[in-house]
């Protein structure tokens, strides 16, 4: 990570963590244009933050993290020039899907190494344990997908990283709310544990600029369209 | 909490260049059947693997002196995703230019090494891994095979069994208990064993589609040079599981079905179908995702961490992808279609064989179970 970008995320975190899910605009948005979050993806020319996609990854993953209840990534989307706004919000609900989703797995990993029952921690049982294994690996790979559409969105054309990215983060989103909710109980289920505010924005955010269905007929069409034999030279041609 | 550091890979300049070599030569002289081209890491073709030696695409990143090309890790891993996204027949040298060849160069002495290690770079000298025995699965620290001391020889007997490749191995590197009467993870060491030594036999084991790929290996008073030791005595188990955490995030853990996934995409180029086109667009992001994470872990390997949870968890998504696309596939097609013929045969072969993805190379619980010790729940 760029020292910029560890600066950002050093910035952002703590910001998002106080505001978190109740962050409403009209009474918190001044916060984030304190720190020149809106306008990220501005050139430094223009007055703005000069940041790259992988900033944004960064930014976005982050209050997708603490459920931040502004729509931090339309603000920023909303103000950066020369983007494709609606493929940009796909990527934006990848970023928060996986912050989300890792946000969702230490509660849960927290959660289970706490609550006692049968005379042990639930996290001692193999059975939660091989859950929650498959909890990170779902938000391990909606994690790396985000970063691989910033990193091609920071090379240029992305729309099929993108595509991907959306796709396999509206899947790991089925896997990862399932078992955060399972591996709580009861208790995850309130309104008073903070688990809802990340498990219903995931839902949310995976129906959002493109749930799977659309995202996998476009995905699809366009791999046939270009043929088996080039499908494997096309991947690879798009990080070489 | 963020289990899977994701990083950005710098993939080599000469990646471009290298694939170009490796396409021409899997088109000159790789597999043509698509059935023999899926899970094509088991798939034994010395002479295949004695051109790859020549074209300087094995041993890649070992020292000049021991008949490698000194190259990057990187590079490496580029050359083995374009020979398993092909097809390629790789099987023979594939463990032996995985580990076997960078274990020896790690802790072998000067004897083993000049042995082994350059004839393994010509495509030449193949290993198998002796960890299994039948006491002996998942629950590795349970072997039982021993080696004892005579003079200045070691003396090995017991029994390996599942053992990929014994028959067309030149050697063994065997995890065996070294000190009478140790428990567990201690007592262990390495050894190199010939697999031309004499009371060293072999036994196939046919598996289900037929194929014979493992073995049993028995040793009855099989007498190695003091020589033959690997590393150090009594630190075997370390040393082999160092071993597995570096097996564990190649590419050949998600793209062993990548052949009938290209025979999706053949099938329903021709079909118009949206159930197929949505399958197919499923599998390709899911393959994208795969690649950028195995690849990160190389990244992280070729900077000398060890990303082990990682690796763990590039495994665990991989076997399962593998495992997949034939059901799915499987589920979307009607192989009475005659247009279907190449994927029905792809898909049947792959049903057959998938289910031993998740058991090679660490079982599916295994890899859960080191997952969830990196998450703090063991």
């Amino acid at each position: 990570m760029s020292d910029t970008r560890r600066m950002l995320a050093e910035m952002a975190d703590p910001l998002f963590a106080e505001l978190g899910p109740n962050a409403s605009e009209e009474r918190d948005l001044s916060r984030l244009e304190e720190l020149g979050l809106p306008l990220l993806l501005v050139s430094e020319a223009e007055g703005g933050f000069g940041g790259d996609w992988l900033d944004a990854l960064t930014v976005f993953r982050l209050s997708g993290y603490h459920a931040l209840g502004i729509d931090l990534p339309a603000l920023v989307i909303q103000r950066a020039e020369g983007v494709d706004r609606e493929l940009a919000m796909a990527f934006a609900r990848s970023c928060q899907i996986a912050g989300a989703l890792d946000a969702a797995l230490a509660l849960s990993v927290g959660y289970v190494n706490e609550r006692q029952q049968f005379g042990r921690p639930l996290g001692r049982f193999q059975a939660v344990q091989q859950s929650l294994a498959t909890f990170a690996c779902e938000a391990a790979a909606a994690n790396c997908a985000a970063m691989g559409a910033a990193q091609a969105l920071d090379r240029g054309a992305a729309d099929f990283e993108i595509a991907a990215a959306k796709l396999r983060a509206n899947r790991a989103v089925e896997v990862g709310t399932a078992i955060a909710h399972q591996v709580h109980g009861a208790i995850g289920f309130t309104q008073e544990y903070s688990l809802q505010h990340l498990t219903r924005r995931l839902w949310q955010w995976r129906s959002e600029h493109g749930n799977d269905a659309y995202w996998s007929a476009k995905l699809g069409s366009r791999v046939i369209a270009r043929g088996a034999d080039n499908f494997w030279p096309d991947l690879t041609a798009r990080t070489d | 909490m963020q289990t899977f550091v994701t990083e950005t890979v710098d993939w080599p300049d000469t990646a471009p260049a290298l694939r170009e070599q490796v396409r021409t030569l899997v088109a000159e002289h790789g597999e043509s059947d698509p059935v023999r081209r899926a899970n094509s890491w088991t798939k034994a073709d010395p002479a295949f693997s004695r051109k790859l030696g020549e074209a300087g695409l094995l041993g890649m990143t070992w020292p000049k002196e021991y008949g490698g090309h000194q190259r990057s890790q990187l590079e490496r891993y580029v050359v083995i995703e374009e020979l398993l996204a092909a097809g390629a027949p790789v099987g023979a040298h594939w463990i032996a230019d995985r580990q076997s060849a960078p274990l020896l160069l790690r802790l072998g002495n000067e004897e083993l090494k000049r042995r082994w290690v350059p004839a393994i770079a010509r495509g030449e000298a193949y290993a198998c891994i002796g960890l299994s025995e039948p006491g002996s699965g998942s629950d590795l620290a349970s072997v039982r095979t021993s080696a004892r001391r005579d003079g200045d020889e070691w003396v090995i007997d017991g029994q390996k069994v599942w053992t990929t490749g014994a028959h067309v191995s030149h050697f063994m590197i065997a995890l065996v208990r070294s000190e009478e009467g140790s428990e567990r993870q201690a007592g262990l060491s390495q050894f190199v064993i010939p697999m031309d030594a004499p009371g060293v036999s072999v036994q196939p084991i046919v598996d289900l589609t037929g194929a014979h790929e493992f073995n049993e290996v028995f040793f009855e008073d099989v007498r190695l040079p003091a020589s033959a030791l690997l590393g150090v005595e009594s630190e075997g188990w370390k040393q082999a599981t160092a071993e597995l955490s570096l097996e564990r995030s190649g590419p050949e853990r998600y793209l062993s079905s990548m052949v009938l996934f290209l025979e999706l995409v053949r099938y329903a180029g021709a079909k118009d179908d949206p159930a197929l086109a949505q399958l197919v667009g499923r599998l390709a992001a899911e393959a994208w995702t795969l690649r950028l994470m195995s690849a990160s872990v190389a990244a992280k390997l070729a900077r000398g961490e060890d990303p082990a949870l990682e690796a763990t968890i590039v495994k665990d998504l991989g076997n399962s992808y593998e495992q997949a696309i034939p059901q799915l596939v499987q589920a979307a097609v009607d192989f009475g279609d005659a247009e279907a013929e190449v994927l029905h045969a792809v898909c049947f072969y792959l049903l057959q064989v998938s289910p031993s993805f998740s058991l090679r190379g660490g079982t599916r619980e295994i890899i859960k179970g080191i997952i969830a010790r990196g998450l703090g729940l063991r």
